[in-house]
């Protein structure tokens, strides 16, 4: 699978010529594998064969086959019984660190990732794992690929274990334990948005967290230290006036910001902020941020002689989230006009704006 | 209209010669040759050309990658099962034959084991038994099963429990629970549902819709797989997939996808790329020719493209599925 890779075509010579620059590589290449599947058949676990993977997985770091045998070469030399634990980490640990530098190189490579948790969890049998390394780890490369797939979910997955390891260690404490870590990452998702609202990975690690801290913070007596800080999840409707007014500034710097709408969308409309208000809190928090929207949308008017596509589906979404409230009809003759211009200016979804205005699907 | 033709004989020729050029790359790739296989064929058994390759070498090859230690496909001789490639060996070799004559009644047994020991207690599968899960890996496993005529209760329920907890506030699925949306777990998830029969999970707001439809983004008319991505030709097929089995393909443009997947070809070498004038692979030219069949197969004369399953509806409308249903 090729990405971002250039299209170069190169003539018949030019392919003759590399391949034949090619076959001493490829000559040692295979008989290196040929070799490791020889030993592997044979069940050889020695130091020898562990350093032939590592050249080979140098040489190519997907090849799961070999990372499997590395692992059981691994647990024959180490695991049996009466094997000395300390030698067994200080592998384990050398291993994390060829990792990272096949991380630097190949981040989107799935079997990488996967040694690496396997040799965290080899270390935690052995009582000698370093979360908080891994931690700083994760930290840097999603500085480096600030949307990363698998770092944001190693991220999650290193804060998880964190998590259980802090817990185990102080279980009296579980909950407040807990609080301080999940805002901990709030506070780093915060970082995260107002450094790049388009953010998305952030935003939606931001709403997961959000309802987790106010349920703890609802069921402990919240430490002295933490007081400032939870001060915002004293209740669903304090966290939504805060979090609006946040993207709010996303919405007048960047209208088109995919990001910011579908959080908006999940502010407005998920049951941990519905359920938590009265029908005339609700309807004020609807009200003015369609005022808000509106005002945006007349400004990029001004400037673009036509209505923003992304102001103009907030508006029925918000309007029709009124309508509702109110019970009044939700398909009205305001919402068909919007739906209309729609059509005319995000014509690639006209098909759905269609089905909308012929009352075939809901509006949200 | 696009102006761009599609350049059938070059993709042919492309997919033929994927073998011949064994550069050192060539060699790195065997990782990923039993799902390489799966893509240069089904693209063939998709433009209506099956024939360019030699059935009988690739069943033989296919079969030269049994794992019997484990009871799986691996990518490769000698590599280990992994359930991407047994899904893949499955998928070819049903593709050559419906009866899947050459797979033993023992090899059968044994696969069906091994694809059932991947499960884990909260419904989730494993790659292999060294505990990798994402949400592939369960559609993976299902599609396997089910095109082995193998699925029961007792493995899709926990299955779909465990799909239904990676779904997302935004509506979409993330690759275990917990994790961003992607397109692509999108269409692994929305497909273990649809396998299962269990899209009224789904159907009740257009949430997913409507995060599908806009993956389409100007001015390409490609697809992207995340909020603010680049578009890439391979969500031509996750996404559109997605919509069709949600009966919402036309909540896109289908002509402008039509036209950016026409533009990444290679019109010259033929293959196509992620993106226009990028480097050609077999994985996109798959996705960009699978996602041309569901825009319209009738025009391109093509074979009409299951959406489930990524293979033609001719072979998966003899699926039985569960297990009860084919003795």
């Amino acid at each position: 699978m090729q990405h971002n890779v250039k299209r170069v075509n190169i003539s018949a010579e030019l392919k003759k010529l590399k391949l034949e620059k090619d076959q001493l590589k490829i000559k040692r290449y295979q008989e290196l594998t040929a070799k490791l599947f020889d030993l592997r058949d044979n069940n050889t676990y020695t130091q020898d064969a562990f350093n032939e993977t590592t050249t080979l997985l140098l040489m190519n770091p997907e090849f799961y086959t070999v990372w499997n045998y590395r692992r059981e070469i691994l647990s024959n030399i180490y695991k049996p019984v009466g094997a000395n634990v300390d030698d067994y980490a200080q592998v384990l640990n050398d291993e994390l660190q060829l990792v990272l530098q096949q991380l630097k190189k190949f981040p989107k490579c799935y079997w990488i990732w996967n040694h690496r948790r396997w040799c965290l969890f080899e270390l935690v049998a052995l009582h000698r794992v370093n979360w908080m390394y891994e931690f700083a780890v994760v930290s840097k490369l999603l500085e480096l690929d600030q949307r990363n797939f698998h770092g944001w979910q190693y991220r999650r997955f290193i804060v998880e274990n964190i998590e259980k390891e802090s817990v185990a260690k102080d279980p009296s404490h579980e909950k407040v334990i807990l609080l301080k870590i999940k805002l901990d990452e709030f506070d780093y998702t915060t970082t995260k948005v107002q450094s790049d609202f388009s953010n998305f990975s952030a935003w939606h690690n931001r709403g997961n967290l959000i309802p987790k801290i106010y349920k703890l913070v609802h069921e402990i007596e919240v430490p002295a230290e933490f007081k400032e800080r939870v001060k915002l999840f004293d209740n669903p409707y304090d966290i939504l006036i805060h979090e609006l007014d946040m993207i709010k500034t996303g919405i007048y710097m960047s209208p088109e910001d995919t990001s910011i709408w579908s959080y908006y969308n999940w502010l407005l409309t998920d049951d941990f902020f519905t359920k938590a208000y009265s029908k005339e809190e609700y309807l004020k928090v609807l009200h003015n941020q369609l005022e808000v929207i509106s005002e945006v949308n007349e400004l990029e008017k001004e400037d673009n002689g036509q209505d923003n596509i992304w102001c103009l589906k907030s508006i029925i979404f918000t309007k029709t989230l009124i309508n509702k409230q109110q019970r009044g009809e939700v398909l009205t003759d305001e919402i068909k006009s919007y739906l209309k211009i729609l059509i005319k200016i995000d014509p690639l979804r006209k098909g759905k704006y269609e089905d909308q205005l012929r009352g075939v699907v809901g509006i949200v | 209209m696009t102006d761009v033709t599609f350049v059938k004989d070059k993709h042919i020729q492309y997919v033929i010669e994927q073998d011949s050029h064994r550069s050192f790359e060539y060699w790195l790739s065997e990782h990923l040759r039993m799902n390489g296989l799966y893509w240069g064929i089904t693209t063939l058994a998709t433009i209506n050309s099956l024939d360019a390759l030699p059935k009988a070498e690739v069943i033989d090859f296919i079969l030269s990658c049994w794992d019997d230690k484990s009871g799986g496909f691996g990518s490769f001789p000698k590599h280990d099962s992994h359930i991407l490639s047994t899904l893949s060996a499955l998928q070819v070799l049903r593709i050559y034959d419906n009866e899947l004559t050459m797979i033993s009644s023992e090899k059968r047994t044994k696969l069906v084991k091994f694809i059932k020991e991947l499960q884990l207690p909260d419904g989730s599968f494993q790659g292999d038994r060294f505990g990798e899960v994402d949400t592939r890996f369960v559609y993976t496993a299902i599609s396997a099963l089910s095109l082995l005529d193998e699925l029961t209760k007792e493995i899709a329920d926990p299955a779909v429990d465990f799909i239904m907890k990676c779904r997302n506030f935004d509506g979409s699925f993330g690759m275990v629970p917990g994790a961003e949306s992607h397109a692509a777990q999108v269409f692994v998830c929305v497909g273990t549902l649809a396998i299962t029969d269990n899209l009224h999970l789904i159907n009740q707001d257009i949430k997913l819709a409507s995060w599908l439809s806009e993956r389409q983004v100007l001015p390409s008319g490609g697809f992207n797989g995340r909020p603010e991505k680049l578009p890439d030709v391979c969500y031509s097929w996750w996404v559109l997939s997605s919509l069709a089995i949600l009966n919402k393909k036309h909540w896109v443009d289908l002509e402008k996808l039509e036209g950016f997947i026409l533009s990444a070809q290679d019109l010259k070498e033929g293959g196509i790329s992620d993106r226009p004038d990028n480097a050609t692979d077999i994985y996109h030219t798959c996705f960009g020719i699978t996602g041309l069949s569901l825009i319209d197969w009738k025009k391109y004369n093509f074979k009409e493209i299951d959406p489930i399953y990524c293979m033609p509806v001719e072979v998966t409308k003899n699926f039985k599925k569960w297990k009860n249903l084919s003795s």
